[in-house]
C-alpha cells in the first residue's frame, strides 16, 4: 500500500468510526485534557501578567535605573526609540530649617511624567482622608510626608525653603509607588518639581545624589531594552523590575503562582489518565478490525500508519476544539470575575492556544500511543480464533511513555526543575507501591467475601477475576482522585496561611524612634486610647564585624561579600520572649538564667546568607565598642508579617548599656488616624510610619489571588468528574456484556444490580484509599520541598478520598451499567 | 494450487505439549472444491490457518500458488493473502463498526483499487443485499450477514477462497441458500475453494474430500 492510499483509507475509517461513535469518549478524553490546561493556562498567564502590573504599581514603572550620576542622553533616547515611556527623578537628602526646628528630609525631585505606573494619593492635611491624584508638584510646590509637617510644624499652604528655593506645600503625600521596600531608617518624604533642583543649589559636586530612570511599555520592549542596558551598566548603577520589586507580595504570589502550575499538572494527570483509559478501549476494540485488515493483506507497517495518521487526524481536531473550548471558559471565567477581580487582566496571547495544542498532543502520544501501538501486533489468526489477542503492551513503554509526556510538560509548565524531578521520582515510585497496593486490597477484600452478602460476593469476585484490569482502574481512578485532592488540600493551606499572615487587627502602623523615657507615656497615651500595641521593643542600631574571630568579609563566601547586611547597621533588641511569628529552627530559645550571658540568636536567612552556624562566635560594634556573643540559636522570622522583626535579638542585659530607641507596631482603623496628629504633637522625637495603604494593598492583592484559586479549584474539580466519567465510561463495555450473558442465564436484574452497584463501591473506595496514600506523600514532597509550609498529617483526605470515590464511582458505575437491564441481553450480545 | 508436506502444529498447553496437527500431506489443485471434513476438534481450522498463511507450521511446508509460505515473513504472508486469498468464517467476521457496503470496500480500499464503492455495491446486489448497503451488522440477519461476508471474499477475485464452516452458525435452510451462492460465485469466478466443514452433505457437494481424524488425515482419496 503507498502512503496516500493508506492517507486515504486511514481518513475513511476515522469518519467511519466517528460517525459509529466509536471515537466518543477518546475524542471526549482530549477534549477535557485540552480544554482543562488552557482555561487554566491562559487564565493564569493572564493572571500572572495582571499581578506584574500590579507589582509595577508598587514599583511606579516596569523597570528602574538607579545611578548616583546622571546617566547618558544616548541611554534614555535608546528607551524612547524601543517604546518606552520614560520619567526621570532625582533624590537628595536635605535639612529643612522652620524656625527653630530642624528636619532631615528625602527629597525627590520628579517630571510631570511620574510615576508611570500606580498612582501617587494625596491628602489635603496631615492625616486626612487621601486620594489618588493624577498630577505631580507644579514648579514652585511641594508635597510633603504627614511626619515631616507634623515634625516642622507646618501645615499645607506654608511655605518652607529647600537650598535656596523657597516652595510652597500644596498637598500632603500619603503614598508614593516605588516607596515600598525597607521603610525604617528613612527621612520624611518630599516631593518637589525637578524643574526647581536648579535653583535650590542643592546639586553640587561632590552631593550625594540618586537619579532614578523610570521605564514603562509592553513586555517584550521592557525586556529588549533591559537586555541592551545590561550589558553598558557600571558598578554604580542597579536595575530593578518588576520581580526584583515585588518584595512585599513576593512568597504569596510564589505560592500562588506554584499552585496554578500545579493545577496544570492536575489538570494534566486527570487528562492523561481518561485519555489512557479511553485508548485502551479503543484499541481493544480495534482488535478485530486489525486482524481482518491483516487477513485482507495489510503489513504490519501499513496498520502502524493507519491507525498513526487517525490518532494524529483525531489529536488535531480534538486538541483544536478543546483549546476554544478552554478559551472560552477562561473567557467566561473573567466576565464573571470581573466585578470581583479589581484589577482590569490583561489581553489575552496566542501562546496558551499552541500550548495547548501541544500538550493534547503531547498526552495523547504518551498516554494514547502504547495502547494503540499494540493494534499492529494483533495476529491474523485471531479471525479463525477470536480468544487470541495481542500480548500487552510492554509495561516500561506503557508507563515510560507516560512518565516521559508529563515530565515534559511538568517542565514546560513549571519551568522547575526540582519540582519536575520530585514529581517524577515520587510519581513513579508511587505508580509501582500503589500497583502492588491495589493488588493486596483487592486480596484482602476477596477475603472478605465468604462474609458478605451475595451482591457484595458477586461484586468483590468480579474484581478479583478481571484483577489485572482491577488494579490498573483502581490507579487511574485513584490517579485522578489524588489530582483533586491535592488541589483541594494545597487550596486551603494556602488561603489559611494568607489568612494568617494578614489577620484582621494585623499592625498596620510603626511608631519608632520612641526615646527611653517615653516608654511608660507612650504605653499609656495607646491603653488610654485602647489601641492594641504588639510588645515595645528597644531597638540598637550596630554592625557585624567578625564571625569567629575572622572579619566578616573574610569569613563569609564571595556571593555574600556584597551582602547589605555587611554594608549598614543592622538592628538588635533584646527581649526574654520569642515574638509570635519567630520560631526557633535550631539551637534554644533563652533560659531564664541566660540574662547577661553573651548570646545571640540569629535570623535563620541571615544566618545562610553568611554561613553562620550555632556556637559561631559573633563579633560586633555599636557606636565605637566591640563586643562578642555565642549564637544560641538560629530563628525564622515571617518578615512579610508586617510586625517588628530583627536580624539580631540577645537576652536582657547584654546590650542594654549601649544608647536604644523604642519601636512599636499597632493596629489603627482608618477613623482613628487623627490620634496620630496628637501622639506626634505630644512625642515630638517619635516617627509614625503608615503602613495601611501597603497593606491595604497586599490585602487586595491576597483577595483577588484567593479568588482565582478558589475558581482554578473548580475547574480542576469538574475536569476530574468529567474525567472519572469518561475513564468509567470505557471501562464499561466487558461489564455490560457480562452482565447480558448472566441475564440470559438467569441472573435476576435485582442481583446484577445490586452485584454492580457492590462492584463499584468497592473499586471507588479502593481507588480513594489508593489516592489518599499518594496524596499524603504528594503533600509531604510539595510542602516541604516546594511550598515551604508546615506539614501535617492529612487526615480529612483519608476519611473524605475512599467516601467519595465510593459514592461517585459506584453511583456512575451503577448509572452506566444500567443498560443490562434497560435493554435486551440480546441486543447487548450482539453489540459484544 | 495449495501443497502441503509433512505439515504438524504442536502448541504448548498447561498439560504439556500437544500436537493438534501431525505429519499433514495434502494437494489441491487450481479450479478444484475441496472440502475438510472431521469432528469438532478435529484440527480443521488449525490446518486452514495454516494452508492460508495465517499461522505458521511447527514442521512441515507449505506452498500457495507457489509461494514457500515458511519462507515469508508475516507480512510478506499478507501480500500473499491480500493478492490471492479470500476467506469466509463461520463467524462471519464483519467489523461491527463499519456498514455492509463498508465492509465490503474495505479489502478494496485495501488495495487501492479505483471505484470500490461501485463494485462493492455490484457485489451485494449480486448477493441480494441491494436495500441493506448501509446496514450495519448488528441490524442484519445471521444469513445476511455470511453474505455480506461473502461478497467481501469474492471483492479482490481471489484465486483461492478458504471457507472455515461457513454455515455453522445458520440453520440448515438458511445454510443451504449462503452455501449455493457460495458454489455459484466461486464457479464465476473460477476460483479454488477450500472448504471446511463437518456437515458430510454439505462435503458431498465438493469434488474431493480430505478427512481429519485426531489431526491426521485418514481418507487421502484421489491423492495426486
Ligand atoms: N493455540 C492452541 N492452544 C491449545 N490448543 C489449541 C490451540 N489451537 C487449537 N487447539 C486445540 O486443537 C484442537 C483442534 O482445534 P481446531 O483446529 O479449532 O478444530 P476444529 O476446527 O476441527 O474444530 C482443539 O482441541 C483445540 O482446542
Ligand atoms: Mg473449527
Amino acid at each position: 500500500m503507498n502512503r496516500v492510499t493508506r492517507w486515504r483509507l486511514a481518513m475513511r475509517l476515522l469518519a467511519r468510526d466517528w460517525r459509529a461513535g466509536e471515537l466518543r469518549i477518546l475524542g471526549a478524553a482530549i477534549v477535557i485534557a485540552v480544554a482543562a490546561s488552557t482555561a487554566i493556562g491562559f487564565f493564569t498567564d493572564r493572571l500572572g501578567r495582571g499581578m506584574i502590573n500590579q507589582s509595577a504599581d508598587f514599583l511606579g514603572a516596569d523597570l528602574v535605573l538607579e545611578s548616583p550620576r546622571p546617566v547618558r542622553t544616548q541611554w534614555l533616547a535608546e528607551a524612547r526609540d524601543t517604546g518606552l515611556r520614560t520619567s526621570e527623578t532625582l533624590e537628595f537628602s536635605s535639612v529643612l530649617v522652620v524656625g527653630d526646628r530642624l528636619q532631615l528630609a528625602s527629597v525627590r525631585a520628579v517630571d510631570a511624567g511620574f510615576p508611570l505606573r500606580g498612582r501617587l494619593r494625596t491628602a489635603a492635611g496631615p492625616f486626612l482622608t487621601d486620594a489618588e491624584d493624577v498630577t505631580t508638584p507644579a514648579a514652585g510646590e511641594a508635597w510633603a510626608a504627614p511626619r515631616l509637617l507634623t515634625r516642622l510644624g507646618l501645615n499645607s499652604g506654608d511655605t518652607l525653603a529647600v537650598g535656596k528655593q523657597s516652595l510652597v506645600i500644596a498637598k500632603v503625600l500619603t503614598f508614593e509607588p516605588g516607596e515600598a521596600g525597607s521603610p525604617f531608617g528613612l527621612a520624611p518624604r518630599l516631593l518637589m518639581n525637578l524643574a526647581d533642583v536648579p535653583a535650590t543649589g542643592v546639586v553640587q559636586p561632590g552631593s550625594r545624589l540618586t537619579y532614578h530612570y523610570l521605564f514603562a511599555g509592553s513586555e517584550q520592549d521592557i525586556a529588549r531594552y533591559r537586555g541592551w542596558l545590561k550589558s553598558r551598566l557600571g558598578p554604580s548603577h542597579r536595575l530593578v523590575g518588576v520581580q526584583e520589586g515585588r518584595r512585599a507580595v513576593g512568597t504569596a504570589l510564589e505560592r500562588a503562582e506554584r499552585f496554578l502550575g500545579l493545577a496544570v499538572m492536575a489538570a494534566i494527570v486527570l487528562a492523561g489518565v481518561a485519555i489512557a483509559m479511553a485508548a485502551r478501549r479503543y484499541s481493544e476494540r480495534h482488535f478485530d478490525m486489525s486482524a481482518m485488515l491483516r487477513c485482507l493483506g495489510a503489513t504490519q507497517r501499513d496498520l502502524l500508519e493507519l491507525y498513526l495518521a487517525q490518532l494524529l487526524v483525531l489529536g488535531l481536531l480534538a486538541s483544536a476544539a478543546g483549546c476554544l473550548l478552554g478559551w472560552l471558559a477562561q473567557q467566561g471565567l473573567l466576565v464573571l470575575l470581573a466585578d470581583l477581580l479589581p484589577m482590569a487582566p490583561s489581553a489575552p496571547r496566542a501562546w496558551p492556544l499552541l500550548a495547548g495544542l501541544f500538550t493534547g498532543l503531547v498526552v495523547l502520544a504518551g498516554f494514547a500511543l502504547p495502547p494503540v501501538l499494540r493494534l499492529k501486533r494483533v495476529p491474523p489468526l485471531r479471525v479463525l480464533r477470536r480468544d487470541l489477542s495481542p500480548l500487552p503492551g510492554n509495561a516500561w513503554l506503557v508507563y515510560g511513555a507516560a512518565v516521559t509526556a508529563v515530565v515534559l510538560l511538568m517542565w514546560r509548565y513549571t519551568d522547575n526543575a526540582k519540582l519536575t524531578l520530585a514529581a517524577l521520582a515520587g510519581g513513579a515510585a508511587a505508580l509501582v507501591v500503589l500497583g502492588v497496593l491495589g493488588f493486596v486490597l483487592l486480596a484482602l477484600g476477596r477475603r472478605l467475601h465468604t462474609r458478605v452478602g451475595v451482591a457484595w460476593r458477586f461484586g468483590l469476585n468480579n474484581l478479583w477475576r478481571r484483577r489485572r484490569t482491577s488494579v490498573s482502574q483502581i490507579l487511574a481512578f485513584g490517579l485522578a482522585l489524588m489530582a483533586m485532592a491535592v488541589i483541594a488540600l494545597v487550596r486551603s493551606d494556602l488561603l489559611t496561611t494568607w489568612e494568617s499572615q494578614l489577620p484582621v487587627d494585623v499592625p498596620n502602623h510603626f511608631a519608632i524612634n520612641i526615646l527611653p523615657d517615653q516608654v511608660e507615656a507612650v504605653r499609656g497615651f495607646m491603653d488610654a486610647r485602647e489601641v492594641p500595641t504588639t510588645q515595645i521593643y528597644p531597638m540598637v542600631r550596630g554592625r557585624l564585624v567578625s564571625i569567629n574571630d575572622e572579619p566578616v568579609r573574610q569569613a563569609v563566601t564571595k556571593e555574600a561579600q556584597s551582602d547589605n547586611a555587611l554594608n549598614r547597621e543592622l538592628n538588635f533588641t533584646w527581649t526574654t520572649e520569642l515574638q509570635e511569628d519567630n520560631r526557633i529552627v535550631n539551637g534554644r530559645w533563652w533560659r531564664s538564667g541566660d540574662s547577661g550571658r553573651p548570646l545571640v540568636s540569629v535570623e535563620s536567612k541571615l544566618a545562610e546568607r553568611l554561613g553562620i552556624e550555632l556556637d559561631d562566635e559573633l563579633g560586633f560594634t555599636v557606636g565605637d565598642e566591640r563586643f562578642s556573643a555565642r549564637v544560641a540559636s538560629i530563628r525564622s522570622v515571617q518578615w512579610d508579617s508586617f510586625r517588628p522583626n530583627f536580624y539580631m535579638v540577645f537576652p536582657p542585659a547584654v546590650i542594654e548599656r549601649f544608647p536604644a530607641t523604642y519601636m512599636t507596631s499597632f493596629y489603627l482603623p482608618p477613623g482613628d488616624k487623627p490620634m496620630l496628629i496628637e501622639l506626634v504633637r505630644n512625642y515630638p522625637a517619635l516617627t509614625v510610619l503608615e503602613m495601611d495603604l501597603i497593606i491595604a494593598q497586599v490585602e487586595r492583592i491576597f483577595r483577588q489571588v484567593t479568588l482565582a484559586v478558589e475558581y482554578v479549584l473548580l475547574f480542576v474539580l469538574l475536569a476530574g468528574f468529567a474525567v472519572l466519567f469518561a475513564a468509567l465510561q470505557a471501562s464499561l463495555d466487558e461489564r455490560l456484556y457480562e452482565g447480558a450473558l448472566l441475564r440470559a442465564l438467569g441472573a435476576s436484574r435485582r442481583q446484577l444490580r445490586s452485584g454492580h452497584l457492590a462492584e463499584f463501591i468497592t473499586l471507588g473506595a479502593l481507588a480513594g484509599l489508593v489516592a489518599a496514600i499518594g496524596t499524603e506523600c504528594i503533600a509531604w514532597v510539595l510542602y516541604s520541598q516546594v511550598l515551604h509550609f508546615d506539614y501535617s498529617f492529612k487526615w480529612p483526605v483519608w476519611v473524605a478520598a475512599p467516601l467519595l470515590g465510593a459514592v461517585l464511582i459506584g453511583a456512575a458505575g451503577y448509572r452506566g451499567t444500567r443498560p443490562v437491564v434497560e435493554r435486551s441481553p440480546a441486543l447487548l450480545l450482539r453489540e459484544g | 494450487m495449495v501443497a502441503a508436506s509433512g505439515l504438524s502444529k504442536r502448541v504448548a498447553t498447561a498439560a504439556g505439549p500437544l500436537d493438534i496437527l501431525a505429519d499433514i500431506d495434502l494437494q489441491i489443485h487450481a479450479g478444484e472444491a475441496v472440502a475438510i471434513v472431521g469432528v469438532s476438534g478435529s484440527g480443521k481450522s488449525t490446518l486452514l490457518g495454516l494452508l492460508a498463511g495465517l499461522d505458521l507450521p511447527s514442521s512441515g511446508d507449505v506452498r500457495l500458488a507457489g509461494h514457500h509460505m515458511n519462507a515469508l515473513d508475516e507480512d510478506g504472508r499478507a501480500q500473499v493473502r491480500g493478492e490471492l486469498v479470500g476467506f469466509v468464517f463461520q463467524s462471519f467476521q464483519l467489523l461491527s463498526g463499519l456498514t455492509a457496503l463498508e465492509n465490503v470496500m474495505l479489502p478494496l480500499e485495501l488495495a487501492n483499487t479505483s471505484a470500490p464503492r461501485l463494485q462493492a455495491t455490484g457485489l451485494l446486489e449480486r448477493v441480494g443485499l441491494a436495500e441493506r448497503l448501509t446496514h450495519y451488522p448488528k441490524q442484519l440477519s445471521g444469513g445476511e450477514q455470511q453474505r455480506v461476508a461473502i461478497a467481501r471474499a469474492f471483492s479482490m477475485q481471489p484465486a483461492i477462497l478458504f471457507a472455515d464452516e461457513p454455515t455453522g452458525n445458520l440453520d440448515s435452510s438458511t445454510g443451504e441458500t449462503i452455501i449455493d451462492l457460495l458454489f455459484e460465485l466461486n464457479h464465476e469466478h473460477h476460483a479454488t475453494l477450500v472448504l471446511v466443514t463437518h456437515d458430510e452433505a454439505l462435503a458431498g457437494r465438493c469434488e474431493r474430500r480430505i478427512r481429519l481424524e485426531a489431526g491426521r488425515v485418514v481418507e487421502p482419496d484421489g491423492t495426486a
